[in-house]
């Protein structure tokens, strides 16, 4: 099994405060990776550092074997590395098609040139994203909702269309930050489903989340972080028995859970 | 004929919204340095076409060219001096210190124009481009006029089918998103500089091409004939027809030039107050800006998304009670607008009733 990402020894710190400190861990491709800790452990900060969202003060970050750090976010996403911020990000004025149809990063379609010139041309070949694109609002229930502006959907929804663009991206490595934060159990049984169908797809996953069930049930190997450190990693199975990561993490009851 | 230079001025200040639209209504760039485009595209046009300057004037250049390939160059420059501009102030400033900059650019080369006199003959400034081509057509002074309208309405309706498909393109739907939220558009491998970028270049080609033909229209070109003022006039214009739809844009330079500049002449100045009207004039465009922004912040016509035309296979509007929404509590009503009527539950009468596009009232209500 080949590492995918590979995060060594990343430093940063935001003024006094080490956000991120000689955090080291790697993701196995095609597999599921669960990076958990209380809040304020850094994890948004290694996702935003490993997307291009931000410089280490040290340490590299390899993606398929290639250094992206001091890449930009959009050559880092070019690459295959797709991420999703805590909260949707959808592009509020155009429609939910529109959203979506964007997530396939047909590029070379995108020249001004070639709009004006060979208009009809790439009307043409969109098409057969389109129909791509109507499949994948109706795997996340948004077909009846594709001429919608996105900024007119629910909470749920937009969750619901940040995975719809996942699912369009393509992408060869997903980082999801905090899927599941503000959703409803239902939504949520949905939202764990679809990180299970991308991992079955043979997507590399890497996942953000509050949410231990799912983890548990998901996630082939955690990666638990407390002040900016790595304090554990492995299978969900043997934290629990890990003094550190109860005592920052998981705290004494986790029965309610 | 005071008609047909009122609808020539307007048709020219159409084709200025529409460049200015594609970096404000759909990139979201708020450029102050528009204005200084049209002037460069006008001084130009003169200086290779009028010949060389008899002293005391001075000026460069001082070619005779013709009109036509004097416009082109024009328009060639100014995108030159857009790319300079654009590439400091597009980098890393957004919004206000966009705007502040961009401004502060083309104050001081509006500076430079008016002290340095070989220039462009600083606050004199050039003139004497007097209807080129109306003897070889063989017109009559009102005859060239109106022939020149002509142009500029052909102009202004190429502009308008290139600008319109661009919109709806793939280009146009990726600067709208880059617009929307730059780092989602990041996140998704869009380079946001360079969308911006030749989007700026864009608005600024017909910046210059405007200003090309402002300068046959007026025949004379200072530091004082353009302005901010001018410029916020066009903002305005942007605002009233529906930022981001090409159509309203240019419905609103009509309204706004015709309405309001051309009508409020009629405006009585007390003899005491000559310059009652033309402070009414500005009054009368700010309370217009505000009643727009308070009552219809989307416009005339508002911003058309491109809308999948093929049918809704699973029998959509979905019910409430199987929608995967959030509770109530959580959901997004922001950006709410007046337009309930197409809230989610009529989303399928409207999908479905746009596959015939501009039959139906929605439809014709939303162009």
């Amino acid at each position: 099994m080949s590492v995918l990402l590979e995060i060594e020894s990343l430093t940063k710190s935001f003024g006094g405060v080490h956000a991120v400190r000689n955090c080291t861990f790697s993701v196995p491709e095609g597999q599921v990776t669960g990076l958990i800790g209380p809040n304020g452990a850094g994890k948004s900060t290694v996702v935003d550092l490993a997307s291009g969202f931000g410089r280490p003060d040290s340490g590299s970050v390899r993606f398929a074997g290639e250094p992206i750090i001091g890449k930009r976010p959009d050559v880092i996403s070019r690459l295959g590395l797709i991420r999703t911020f805590q909260t949707p990000r959808e592009w509020r004025q155009l429609t939910v098609m529109d959203n979506v149809l964007l997530a396939r990063r047909r590029f070379a379609q995108e020249s001004l040139w070639r709009s004006i010139t060979r208009a009809r041309r790439i009307r043409r070949e969109e098409e057969a994203d389109r129909a791509a694109v109507r499949d994948i609002l109706e795997r996340f229930q948004l077909a009846g909702l594709k001429n919608e502006l996105a900024v007119r959907l629910s909470g749920g929804q937009k969750r619901l269309l940040e995975f719809a663009r996942i699912a369009a991206a393509e992408a060869r490595l997903i980082i999801l930050d905090e899927p599941m934060g503000g959703v409803n159990p239902v939504l949520g049984a949905r939202i764990g489903e679809a990180v299970r169908e991308f991992a079955a797809e043979g997507r590399t996953v890497v996942v953000v989340e509050h949410n231990l069930p799912f983890i548990e049930k998901t996630c082939h190997q955690v990666v638990v972080m407390d002040l900016g450190e790595v304090i554990a990693t492995g299978p969900f199975s043997g934290l629990r028995d890990n003094p550190r990561v109860v005592d920052a993490y998981l705290g004494m009851d986790q029965s309610h859970e | 004929m005071y008609w047909v230079s009122v609808v020539t001025e307007a048709g020219i200040f159409a084709i200025l919204a529409l460049g200015l639209d594609v970096i404000w209504g759909w990139a979201g760039d708020f450029d102050l340095a528009f204005y200084g485009y049209l002037a460069l595209g006008s001084y130009l046009t003169f200086v290779l076409t009028i010949g060389k300057p008899t002293p005391p004037v001075e000026y460069i250049l001082g070619y005779h060219l013709p009109v036509v390939l004097a416009i082109a160059l024009a328009m060639v420059a100014v995108v030159g001096l857009a790319a300079v501009i654009g590439a400091i102030a597009l980098r890393n400033l957004r919004e206000i210190y966009f705007a502040v900059t961009t401004l502060g650019a083309v104050s001081a080369l509006y500076l430079l124009v008016e002290n340095y006199t070989p220039l462009f003959d600083g606050y004199n400034g050039v003139y004497g481009l007097i209807n080129p081509g109306q003897t070889a057509l063989n017109l009559t002074y009102n005859g060239y006029r109106i022939f020149f309208l002509g142009v500029v309405l052909v102009l202004l309706l190429a502009a308008y089918l290139i600008v319109q498909r661009l919109s709806r393109s793939p280009f146009g739907r990726m600067l709208r998103s880059v617009r929307e939220d730059e780092r989602a558009a990041a996140a998704y491998g869009r380079q946001v500089f360079s969308a911006k970028y030749r989007a700026y270049l864009f608005g600024a080609a017909l910046a210059g091409l405007t200003g090309g033909l402002f300068a046959i229209f007026i025949s004379a070109f200072n530091p004082s004939a353009w302005t901010p003022q001018e410029l916020l006039v066009i903002y305005a214009a942007i605002l009233v027809g529906g930022r981001g739809n090409p159509r309203g844009v240019i419905l609103g330079v009509f309204v706004v030039y015709i309405g309001f500049i051309e009508l409020t002449r009629y405006l009585p100045s007390p003899a005491s107050r000559p310059d009652f009207g033309p402070a009414m004039r500005q009054i009368l465009i700010g309370l217009m800006i505000i009643l727009m922004l308070r009552f219809r912040p989307e416009g005339l016509f508002r911003e058309r998304p491109g809308l999948d035309r093929s049918p809704i296979v699973n029998g959509a509007p979905i019910p409430a009670s199987q929608r995967p929404a959030a509770p109530p509590g959580l959901r997004s009503d922001e950006g709410a607008t007046r337009e309930g009527g197409a809230s989610e539950g009529g989303m399928g009468r409207w999908a479905g009733g746009r596959r015939r596009a501009g039959k139906t009232e929605r439809a014709g209500k939303r162009e």
